[in-house]
Order: structure tokens, then sequence, then C-alpha cells
């Protein structure tokens, strides 16, 4: 569905991302892992096309997207949980959400999709005339997950889901994740939490200093030595 | 090629044009003097320190009404003119502190809406200004003298541009041109010199509108703060080069000579030519004439295109000597004292809008400890540290060095308490040369270094980060690894007792990382640096820390040596996931 | 001084600030989305004022219709102004793009002002069109001052209900809070800033015909405006049209009381004092954030 080959991005005249490669079959659920800094943010980012590709190649449902517009990815079916949620703070829950369906093919769904992110967060239905900025972090994660549900997805990123996120909460945007994901949605999850991560995904890739480094189920790497060293940078 | 050199002898020759005893010639001359006064001035705010005074010809209005007022009332032209200036002075000192409110585009547009104020003010305050009707100076031909007197004028700007160039002053305008926080951070003291240079330029303005004024003796509110008039010299500098020596006097030159031809050649329409010229200069060259890739190629005008600074590092030879094992800092090392509270945070809580970011903290780091600081993405790390080094003044609670408060203290009053930090994303100045940049907290910090030692110093800093080979390079020109040697280096060029460090190991090689460790132990050992370290890998952490803290939502969730701390149920739970990770031994 | 005269001054000063709120709009609009401030924005007004009252004058073309010229006419002028000099520097330093729209805008108004007083004289002109006076008591009342009064309301809750319940307006306020957040919602930033723009310019031709028919216009009138507009969005807050609305009237009757207890001619001067007092007793701004 979605296959990255030894793709490079560039910060302005630095290289963020020198060689990442990945794939991702229809409706799995695959991990990216790494450090901070590793460039795992702009990985995502350059899938859905917030920054161009310099080179190498972006596959997605066979069809090359490495240079096209966020909004034509978008309107493909691809979407994005950003770092940071990048919610409008001053907007109400429901506008927010219904900004993710601004796609046009997407607006006639506009009440469907309410219905549905309504469905799976209960309390964005109590909370759907607030402003998004007076929420708390795990409501504003969901609020973020369902402004992106919104555009009715097939390929759905998302960027360290759980940052600013009280444990209990993580445990209710994660079952929320899985239904989600039951649903036949593709998910490509960013998370430095490892454990949490490869609880959730079926494969993952490791990236460090902008090059993709390991690659494996979740047994491989669990069992894998060098991947544990990795990580935890307990080597 | 000696420049200054050039300089003079253009200046020798300027001084020669009254003697043809050709008025339009020397009145062409004039006009040019006074346009570079105005455009030099302009960009020591602008080029220097990357402010957009749009209103810097209210302050040659404001100086030639005080002159014209002045010589009025029968004062001779010299006490004239010293009056215009301390008139533009006090008012450029009075407008600094709502001016500096703004940022940015804000600035330009707050400076810019002084032209109508003073034009509404000049129009109708009519027992000093005498209005509309506007003030006609005693009749005196003094073509000549004003020639001579703006020639010095321009002589003396030309020499403050020079000086700025390399000067302590012209380095803190430069460090808050390229990030005021940071500038701050590392000892500058930005407000008063943003009120200095902004006064000084101010000055400057302000003589030459009372030059003007004493050579047209006629002014009235339309030509002193007219719109289509007040941003000619504003263009001048921008087609020249905002920011380069030669800039604004190229500048000058070329859309003086057109004006004039202008003048003579074209009737009506004046304000749309002015216009024209105005829009084509901002929309194909607002980084200047002088940065064309076309001027850059030639090799006889390169000499034009060089930055401010460029110079002062450029006769400097690299110096190159093998040395192996650590090098050795130019710093005093201190007695530490264990059982000595060095960093106090009490009660600590911080929160943006409704997220608390930090929740009453309590954290003692005693002298010549290292301690790792760790914890989720989020957890308040990076806010903690913002705390202590006022980038962020906390909601409540407090933080204490050596049993000082910082309630109520500036950034640059902490830097000088000994509190040095380096950015998890670096933020080093970003069009200033490696060496400088170190430099920079040589020159501010208690030392007060003048530059010339402060680069000298630099220098050790920069062989201790092993960046000899960039040292004359653009900070923006590094990659993200040497980046992050250099956030160090000049957070311990602060010469600091407590360093902070956010996340400076990431995306680094192993050997690269085994380096760091070894400064980080190196800079305790040798000089006894107290140390906070925000990290995320721990092998790096069981290296070199005496203990860690963890983070977790905010609070501190545990705090002890590290194998007892990835022991701790709760850290385990919320920080790793479940799974107790092997440590290795520390070996202290 | 009677107080039947001070209610005419406070009617006027409202008159006033409402149409100093409809400008704001367009330039706070403009600047949320664009991250540009507009130093021709004003001078839109002049220029549009002074095109329908010759108009008018040729014409008699009714006040509707010559919003329905002038508006698109604005439209277009601002998409194209946008995307041929606007719109090519952000590729730029930020310093070299802040000079270079500084600039640009300001060439704009410096050609915009000189070529209209050039064209149509330096005169100051109207749309001498007045409907019949409702007298209550001492004051009198005109219907034109009634209308104006109306239209303001009305395009006010018209701009709020279309920035609320449409997929432009609601993408506008996006972009002026999150520009990444909006781009990964599928807004298309750059035609979204494009549109904004000649969107924000358009406004400013019904505010042109609204203030020429109470006021009167001349070439060179825009630069103050455009003072007033933003000192209006930094009292009110960027994108917030109720903050606007009130710091526009709060301006308007503050003009009117200047030159009711003191001289008109200080008026023009009050919306820069006002800015630089904000500055200094309120250091962080007033909803400056955005």
């Amino acid at each position: 569905m979605l296959e990255l080959s030894s793709i490079a991005v560039d910060h302005g005249s630095q290289r963020a991302l020198w060689d990442v490669s990945l794939e991702v079959g229809e409706r799995e659920l695959v991990g990216l892992l790494g450090a901070n800094g590793a460039g795992k943010s702009t990985t995502l980012g350059a899938i859905i096309g917030l920054y161009p590709v310099a080179a190498g190649s972006v596959r997605y449902s066979g069809e090359e997207i490495g240079s096209r517009s966020t909004s034509r990815n978008v309107a493909a079916g691809i979407s994005l949980v950003p770092e940071g949620r990048r919610l409008f703070g001053e907007m109400q829950v429901e506008e927010n959400l219904a900004m993710g369906a601004y796609a046009p093919a997407a607006r006639p769904g506009v009440a469907r999709g309410l219905e549905r992110v309504y469905a799976l967060f209960p309390i964005l239905a109590q909370k759907r005339r607030q402003n998004a900025g007076e929420l708390s972090g795990g409501q504003q994660q969901m609020v973020a997950i369902g402004r992106a549900l919104m555009s009715n997805p097939k390929l759905l990123l998302l960027d360290e889901p759980f940052i600013g996120v009280a444990p209990m909460l993580v445990e209710e945007i994660l079952r929320v994740l899985r239904d989600i994901a039951a649903g036949g949605v593709t998910m490509l999850l960013v998370e430095q939490n490892i454990h949490r991560a490869l609880d959730f995904v079926e494969r993952a890739y490791v990236i460090e200093n902008g090059r993709t480094v390991l690659e494996g189920t979740r047994e491989a790497l669990v069992g894998n030595p060098e991947f544990n060293n990795k990580f935890l940078g307990l080597d | 090629m000696n420049r200054p050199g050039w300089k003079l002898a253009l200046f020798i020759a300027a001084g020669c044009i009254p003697l043809a005893q050709n008025a339009y010639y020397t009145t062409f001359a004039f006009t040019i003097l006074v346009a570079f006064v105005l455009a030099q001035s302009w960009d020591w705010v602008a080029g220097e320190m990357g402010y957009v005074n749009l209103g810097h010809y209210v302050f040659y209005g404001i100086g030639a009404y005080a002159f014209a007022i002045a010589l009025v009332g029968k004062y001779p032209s010299g006490v004239a003119m010293l009056f215009a200036l301390l008139i533009t002075a006090l008012a450029a000192a009075l407008l600094a502190f709502p001016l500096f409110r703004l940022k940015g585009d804000y600035f330009a547009f707050g400076t810019l809406a002084l032209l109508p104020l003073a034009e509404v003010l000049a129009l109708n305050l009519v027992p000093i200004t005498n209005g509309s009707d506007g003030i006609v100076l005693p009749p005196e031909n003094v073509l000549t003298r004003a020639y001579f007197v703006v020639l010095v004028v321009c002589v003396i700007a030309a020499i403050v541009s020079v000086r700025l160039a390399r000067n302590r002053f012209g380095y803190a305008l430069k460090s808050i041109r390229n990030d005021e926080e940071v500038a701050e951070v590392m000892g500058v003291r930005i407000f008063p010199a943003k009120v200095a240079v902004v006064v000084l330029a101010a000055a400057f303005a302000g003589v030459a509108g009372a030059i003007q004024a004493w050579q047209m003796s006629f002014i009235d509110p339309g030509t002193v703060f007219g719109l289509n008039v007040a941003l000619v010299p504003v263009a001048m500098a921008l087609l020249g080069g905002s920011g380069l020596l030669w800039g604004p006097l190229v500048g000058v030159l070329l859309l003086a000579t057109m004006q004039q031809w202008l003048l003579v050649n074209v009737k009506g329409y004046q304000a749309t030519i002015y216009g024209t010229v105005i829009l084509l200069i901002g929309r194909f060259m607002p980084g200047g004439l002088l940065r064309a890739g076309w001027v850059r190629e030639r090799s006889w005008l390169r000499g034009l295109t060089q930055e401010h600074h460029e110079r002062i590092t450029g006769v400097q030879e690299a110096r190159t000597e093998a040395q192996s094992g650590m090098r050795e800092l130019p710093l005093v090392p201190r007695k530490t004292d264990r059982g000595r509270a060095l960093l106090e945070c009490r009660d600590l809580t911080m929160a943006f809008g409704g997220n608390v970011a930090i929740d009453r903290v309590n954290l003692k780091i005693m002298e010549g400890e290292i301690v790792g600081l760790v914890g989720a993405n989020g957890s308040g790390k990076t806010t903690l540290f913002n705390c202590i080094s006022k980038v962020h003044e906390p909601r409540s609670g407090g933080v204490f060095i050596d049993g000082v408060a910082l309630a109520g203290r500036r950034r640059d009053e902490v830097a000088h308490l000994g509190v040095g930090r380096t950015y998890q994303i670096p933020r080093p100045f970003g069009d200033l040369t490696v060496q400088e940049n170190i430099a920079v907290p040589l020159m501010f910090g208690e030392d007060r270094l003048q530059p010339r030692e402060a680069l000298a110093q630099a220098r050790e800093f920069v062989a201790y980060a092993e960046l000899e080979s960039r040292l004359t390079d653009r900070a923006d020109s590094l990659s993200l690894q040497e980046k992050k040697a250099l956030e160090f280096a000049r957070a311990l060029a602060c010469k600091p007792r407590v360093l902070l460090v956010d996340e400076v190991a990431s995306g680094l090689t192993p050997a690269e990382i085994r380096r760091f460790v070894e400064q980080i132990r190196d800079v305790r050992d040798r000089y006894g640096i107290t140390v906070i370290w925000v990290e995320h890998i721990f092998s790096a952490l069981a290296q070199v820390v005496d203990r860690v803290v963890v983070l977790e939502q905010g609070l501190v969730i545990a705090d002890g040596p590290l194998n007892e701390v990835v022991a701790d149920e709760r850290v385990l739970r919320t920080y790793l996931g479940g799974v107790a990770p092997k440590v290795p031994a520390v070996h202290a | 001084m009677s107080i039947e005269a001070l209610v005419q001054v406070l009617i006027g000063g409202i008159l006033l600030g409402g149409l100093y709120a409809l400008v704001a709009f367009g330039l706070s609009l403009i600047y949320g989305v664009v991250r540009i401030l507009n130093f021709s924005h004003g001078t839109l007004l002049a220029v549009g004022g002074v095109a329908a009252s010759l108009l008018y004058a040729s014409f008699k073309l009714h006040p509707v219709v010559l919003m329905l010229i002038l508006v698109p006419a604005l439209f277009v002028f601002g998409y194209l102004f946008y995307t041929f000099l606007l719109q090519p520097l952000e590729k730029r330093s930020h310093f070299e793009s802040t000079v270079g729209t500084v600039l640009v805008t300001v060439g704009a108004l410096l050609i915009l002002s000189d070529v209209t007083a050039k064209l149509a004289g330096a005169t100051q002109r109207n749309i001498p069109i007045r409907f019949e006076a409702i007298e209550i008591g001492e004051i009198v009342i005109s219907t034109t001052q009634i209308w104006i009064l109306a239209a303001i309301a009305v395009l006010t809750i018209a701009m709020q209900v279309f920035l609320r319940r449409t997929w432009f307006g609601r993408a506008i306020r996006a972009v002026t809070q999150d520009p990444v957040g909006a781009r990964i919602c599928g807004v298309d930033s750059s035609r979204m800033k494009a549109a904004t723009f000649a969107f924000g310019s358009s406004i400013v031709a019904v505010a042109a015909v609204l203030y020429t028919m109470s006021f009167p216009v001349d070439p060179y009138m825009g630069f103050g405006l455009t003072v007033k507009a933003f000192t209006i969005i930094i009292l009110g807050g960027i994108g917030n049209l109720v903050g606007a609305l009130l710091a526009g009237l709060f301006l308007g009757v503050a003009e009117g009381l200047t030159g009711f207890f003191w001289k008109s001619e200080w008026a023009p001067a009050l919306s820069v004092i006002l800015l630089l007092v904000i500055l200094v007793v309120f250091p962080k701004g007033l909803g400056r954030s955005r």
C-alpha cells in the first residue's frame, strides 16, 4: 500500500533524512521507532506531503506521490495525527473535527463522521461546544485522532499520540485505535515507548540518524539483542 | 585591498566637489551625503540588529524642526545643531519604550505610524511649528558650510559603522538580530542595547535633518514627515544591501542619482515613480544588489559584498596543532562541596493555559553533581530548564542558585549567576561564525572581554569541541552534530557553575556519544561544573551520572541512583513500559 | 455645547468606528492567514471611495450597484497583487521577506494614491445621496446614517456567520490558529492565502461605498486609515471580529469626542497615541498572540 524507497528530505539546507525505506501492506499495523531527532516525524511529514522528497520515491497504492501536495494526499486517503496535535485552539471541538473533512470528497460525510468519532470518544460529544484549547492533553489527543478520521482515511499516520496523555487515557486511546484498525485502516505509528508500540504493531522499523537500520516483526525484534541495545541505548 | 583606505579616498574626493564652485553639483553631492547619513544610521538598527524601523525619518524631521526653531530664536547655528541632536536623542529614548514591545512586522508598522503622528503634531502645534505654513530660516547661503559639516558627519557615521562591525556593542546587536532569547541567556543585556542603538541612529538622523534644514532654509510638515520621502533612505539601504558594510553607500549613490535624473527629466508623477522604485526593490531585491549572484561572481566587486563581521575573523590564520586527549579550557577550576545545594527548586510550578507542565517540583542539586533528568517526551524536562534559565517565569514556587532566588531576575542576570544551557534543537547565532558564537558569552559574561580577547579565547573552546576546521564558518552551515557541539561549547563559554544540557547525545554515533560523556565528566572533574543532563539514552547516562531524576506529567516520580530508579515499578510502568532493562554497572 | 450636538457626535463616531472596523476586518483576516501587514490596505478604501464617487456623479448608480462593481474589482486586484508581487517573496529569508513585503505594499500605497490624485484630482469627494431625515425632538438623525449603520451590523453578522459556518471561513480561522494543522486537514495553503488576500481586499470595497456616503474621501487618506485599522487589530486581537468591532467603535467615538470637546485636527493623532499608550500599559498586548 505504501512504499518508501531510499528517500531523503532536506529542511532548508540541512539534510534531515538520508536513506529511509519502508513498506506498509494493506491493513497492516507498522511501527516506526527511534530516538529523538532520528527523523521519525520527518518521515511521516514526507509521506503526507508536508516536506518535499529530495531523493528516492514514495509510492502509495501504486502511484508515485513524492511531489504531491498535502491536500491531494489527504484526498487520496492519507491522514496524519501530528506531533503536538496541532489543533485549532480557539475553535470548538466540533469545528476542529469538521476541519478534518475539509477535502471536497469528505465534506458530504461530515455528519456521519462526527457520529462515528463521538461513538469512539463519547467524552468529545459532551465537550463538542468547548474550545479545543481548553481540553486536557488526553482529550486533545482524542480530538486530533478524531479529526484525522474525519476524512475517512485508508492510511493513518500517528506521530507519538500518547505524549502528554494521562496513563488511564492511554489505555482508552489504544483500545479505540485497535477498533479503528479492526475496521480496516492501515496504520503507521511513531512511538518512543517501544513496549507500548510493540504491543500494538505487528512489525516495526528502527530509524537512526535519518536512516532505517533495522526491520522486523514484533517477535523478531523483541528477541533481537541489537534492537534492545539500539533502543534503550544499553550497549 | 585596504577598505577603510578606499572609503577615505572617496571622502577626500567628495571634499573636493565644492571647490568646483558649481552650485548644482555641490547641491547634488550634498543631497547624497545627507541620504547616506540617513541610510547608514537606519542600517545600524536594521542591518545590525534586525529591527526594521520605518519611522527613522521622524527623527530627521524632529532634528530639522528643532534646528529651525533654535535658529529662528537667534541661537548660533552650532548651538542649534547641538539642540537638534539632543532633542532627537531624547525623543528616540522615549519612543523606544513602547516601540520595543513590538517585534517583526509589528515593529515595522508601529514605527511607520510615527510618521502621520509627527505630521499631525507639526501641523497642529502652531505656536511651536508654525503649522502648515512651515518655518522660514534666516536667508543666508550656507551651502558650502553645510556641505562640509555633513561631510564630517558622514565620516563619523562611516567610522561608527566600521566600529560596530567589530566592537562589543556591535556583537550585542548581532546576537539580538539572530535570537534575542538566546542572546539574553548568554548574558547579553538586550534592552539597553536596543535603546542605545536607536538613540544613536536617531541622533545622526536628527543632525542630518538639521543640516538639511539649514541648507534649504525652509521646512514644512510635508517635506520632513511625508510618507513618500520618508522611505527613500530605507529603500536606498536595502537596494545596496542591508547589513553589508558598503550596502547603504552603494544604494544611496544609485538611487540618489536616479532620483536626480527623474527630478530633472520627469514632470509630475514623482510619488508614483518613487513608489514604483520602492516596490520593485522590495519585489526583486530585498536582499540588495550586493548580495546578487552576479555581483558576488565579479572579483573586483567582491570586496564590496563582505558582511560586516567577516573581516575581523578573516584575518586570523588558522592555527593547527595536533593534540591528543582532552584539551584545556580557559576556565578557573572551582572547589566543590557535595554537601551544599547549588541549585534548588522549591514547589516549582509552571502551566501553559490549563496545561500544567511542571507540578510542584522540589529538587536539590548538590555542587559538583552530575544529575540525569529523564522522562517521556512532554513530561516537563525542557520546561524545567526554561524555568531555571528564566525563559519562562514560573507560575509559582521558586528556583535558587546557591541560595539566591531567581524570582524577578532577568535572563542575563541568571547567566551571570552561573547558569549555562544548551537547547534541545540547537539555536546558534546562525549568521555569525563558530568562533563569534562562542565569543559572545565571553564578551558578555563576568569577565566582559573585549572582542579581540574573546575571539582569541573562543578558539580554545572551539578546540575543546573539536570544531577547529569550522572556526570561521557560519554557524548555520554546520551539520546537526556540529551544531550540538557548538551549543555545548557556547554554554561552557558562559563559564557556568551549573550547566543545563538538553539532549545533546541524541542523533550522535556511539563514538560521538562516548566523547561527549567524557567531556561532561571532564568539565565536572577538572573545573567543578555541576551538570544536569536531559537524555533519553540510558547507556550514556549510566556512564557518568551520580543520580537520575524521573519526571512524568510534570511530577518528580523518582530520584536516586540509576540502577535503583530503573527498578522502580512506577518508573517502569509509566516510562519504560513494563520490562526492566538490564543496566550495566555504573562506573564512577 | 448642547446635548443634541453631543448625540449627533456620538452617532457620527459610531458610524465612523463601524467603518474603521470593516476596514480592520479585512486587514485582520489577511494578517491572520498570510502573515503580511498590507500597508496599502486603507488606500484601497481611498481609491475605491474616489471611484465610487465618480461613478455616482456620472451615472447616478445606487450604492448597492456601486458595491457590486467594486467588490469584484478589488477582489481581482487583491488576488493579482498578492500572486504577482507578494507570494514570490515568501521563498526568501525572514528578513528579506519582511522588508520586501513592506516595500512592495508601501510602494503600492504611494502609486495608488498618486495615480488616483493625478487622474481624479486631489480634492475631497463624496456620494451626495441623502435620504429623508428623522427628527426626534431636537435630534436630527439622517436615514442615510441609519442605513449605513444597519449595513455595518448586517455585514459584521454575515462575516461572523461566514467564518463559523462556511468551509472557506473555517479554513481561514484554522490557518490563522495553526497553519500546519490546517495543511494536514487538506487546506491548500497557497491558494488559501491568495483567496484570503483577495477576500480581505474586497471587504474594503463595501466599506469604501459606505464611507463615501457619509464622509468625504481623498486619495491621500488611505494610510491614516491603515494605521487606525492596525490599532484596532492590536486592541481587538487578530482574527477576532467582535473585538475589532468594539475597538473600532471605541476609536470612532473617541475621535468624535476629541473633535467635539477639543479640536478635530487632533483626531488623526489619536489612534497612534492610543497605540503607543497600549504598548506601554499592556506590555504583553491585548490578544496580540493571534
